[in-house]
């Protein structure tokens, strides 16, 4: 079922719009254009997931070497920094099976629509 | 057999002694240290003492027939401890060398641990074949530890590089040197407490300050292996030496569950600090350490036990040691009676053999 969000000046670029719909807090965000949603409930220990922050974060790498990527596509929840993919909604690199809901989200005439089953 | 049913055993933590100190190391050195050793050959106690028959660890009752101290006499040895138990292969660690880590002075260091490995080779591995050696390297000068290695990783017997620790933390790129030498050898790194804990300027210190007790330091061992194991996996010391396996002696495994628990929690946490780190980290500490069984752990109740050891995959992971002649030694006929086959043979021998490369010929 479709729901409408807002206007999408209303969503701040990297940060979440977190918005209530039957019951559930949702976060919308933006990065670079790009809208996604994401449940607000760490799947680790049930945290505001959305809180938290949007960034990149350090690929694997060989010992002693760091190498930054994926900026713009890591969701880091503010209690105990487990990294999300910010549109597929799994743990970044397999360090867990657990994964936190996203869904679909669409604009249309410069308004944003979020589909939820 | 000594196990009384016909089990096979390798102990993993034997300690020879050598009279007088660097007294019995004279014939291993050069004249000019000779001389520079004069009226100095005793290498120091850590103060605090056990509270036993002469305040030494050693066991008054395996002082050999000939005289001299406790674990002094291979061919004694060989009858109190290797015929008894029916022990097919013991793996030797010098407490003296592990002292190495109280001389302020480098060279020393480095000289005393070749003159160590030259006495052993020649006064108890040419002795008996069922002693191995872990010999010793100065902690002090990476350099040259790694020039030890390759001095004598190839002489029949010697199964590991006894490591005796300065204050720095095992993942610390000092060390490297000295892991790349083993690898290159094959042969597995082996920590011990050096008994130098908390007594001396250069030994490793104890978290949260000084023991004052026997009884407080001997408890708190455990606190440099944890920091060494977390310092290892993180730094990636594992992932940059594919062949580096680590033997852990002497410092318990009761505590192996929590380290392991902790490193993977932190790690969903935190990977972005250790990038280099792309598996669990318990699954580097399963594949590469080791932990000796001395001195066997008394839970509150026995069940207890065998669900540690289930814990730390004690099939793979763990393995015997007696500690002979120290007054803490668990022999092998009193030793883990509740864990059943095939994980007790697997403690008593084949991770040992898997580990140190050890097969009798008819395995070869």
């Amino acid at each position: 079922m479709e729901h409408h969000v807002g206007h999408v000046t209303q969503i701040p670029e990297r940060e979440a719009l977190i918005v209530t719909i039957n019951g559930r807090s949702i976060g919308i965000f933006k990065v670079d254009g790009r809208l996604y949603a994401v449940k607000n409930v760490c799947p680790h220990k049930q945290a505001p997931l959305c809180r938290g922050t949007v960034g990149g974060t350090m690929l694997p790498s060989r010992p002693g070497e760091l190498e930054f990527g994926l900026d713009g596509g890591v969701l880091k929840c503010p209690w105990h920094g487990w990294e999300f993919d910010l549109s597929t909604g799994e743990c970044l690199f397999g360090v867990s099976d657990r994964r936190v809901a996203t869904y679909p989200v669409e604009v249309r005439d410069e308004q944003v629509y979020l589909k939820l089953r | 057999m000594g196990a009384g049913d016909g089990m096979r055993i390798i102990d993993s933590d034997v300690h020879p002694w050598i009279n007088g100190d660097i007294e019995g190391l004279l014939p291993y050195l050069g004249m000019a240290w000779r001389r520079r050793f004069e009226g100095r050959t005793r290498l120091p106690d850590h103060p605090l003492r056990p509270p036993l028959a002469g305040a030494t660890s050693i066991r008054g009752d395996a002082r050999p027939p000939g005289g001299g101290a406790g674990g002094s006499d291979p061919a004694y040895m060989a009858e109190d401890l290797l015929d008894r138990y029916g022990i097919e292969h013991a793996v030797l660690s010098s407490i003296q060398a592990g002292k190495l880590a109280t001389l302020p002075n480098t060279e020393e260091a480095v000289v005393l641990a070749r003159a160590f490995n030259d006495f052993f080779l020649n006064e108890w591995l040419s002795v008996d074949s069922r002693y191995k050696l872990a010999a010793c390297v100065a902690p002090h000068d990476p350099l040259e530890a790694a020039k030890e290695i390759r001095r004598i990783g190839s002489e029949e017997g010697v199964v590991a590089i006894f490591l005796p620790l300065l204050n720095t933390l095992m993942g610390n790129r000092r060390y490297y040197p000295i892991y790349e030498a083993a690898q290159e050898f094959g042969l597995p790194i082996l920590i011990h407490p050096t008994g130098t804990e908390g007594g001396f300027q250069t030994s490793v210190a104890f978290a949260g300050g000084v023991p004052s007790t026997y009884i407080e330091r001997h408890t708190v061992f455990p606190e440099v292996a944890m920091g060494n194991l977390a310092s290892l996996v993180f730094e990636g010391v594992f992932a940059r030496f594919p062949g580096l396996k680590l033997v852990m002696a002497e410092f318990g495994y009761g505590w192996v569950p929590h380290v392991l628990w902790r490193m993977d929690q932190n790690w969903r946490e935190f990977r972005r600090e250790v990038p280099w780190i792309d598996r669990e980290p318990s699954g580097y500490v399963l594949d590469r350490v080791r932990f000796t069984t001395q001195p066997a752990e008394e839970p509150e109740k026995e069940e207890y036990l065998l669900q540690i050891l289930e814990m730390i995959h004690a099939d793979r992971t763990l393995i015997f040691s007696t500690d002979y002649p120290h007054w803490d030694n668990d022999v092998p006929k009193s030793t883990f009676r509740s864990v059943p086959e095939p994980t007790r043979q697997r403690i008593f021998y084949d991770n040992a053999a898997e580990l140190f490369g050890l097969r009798t010929p008819a395995e070869v």
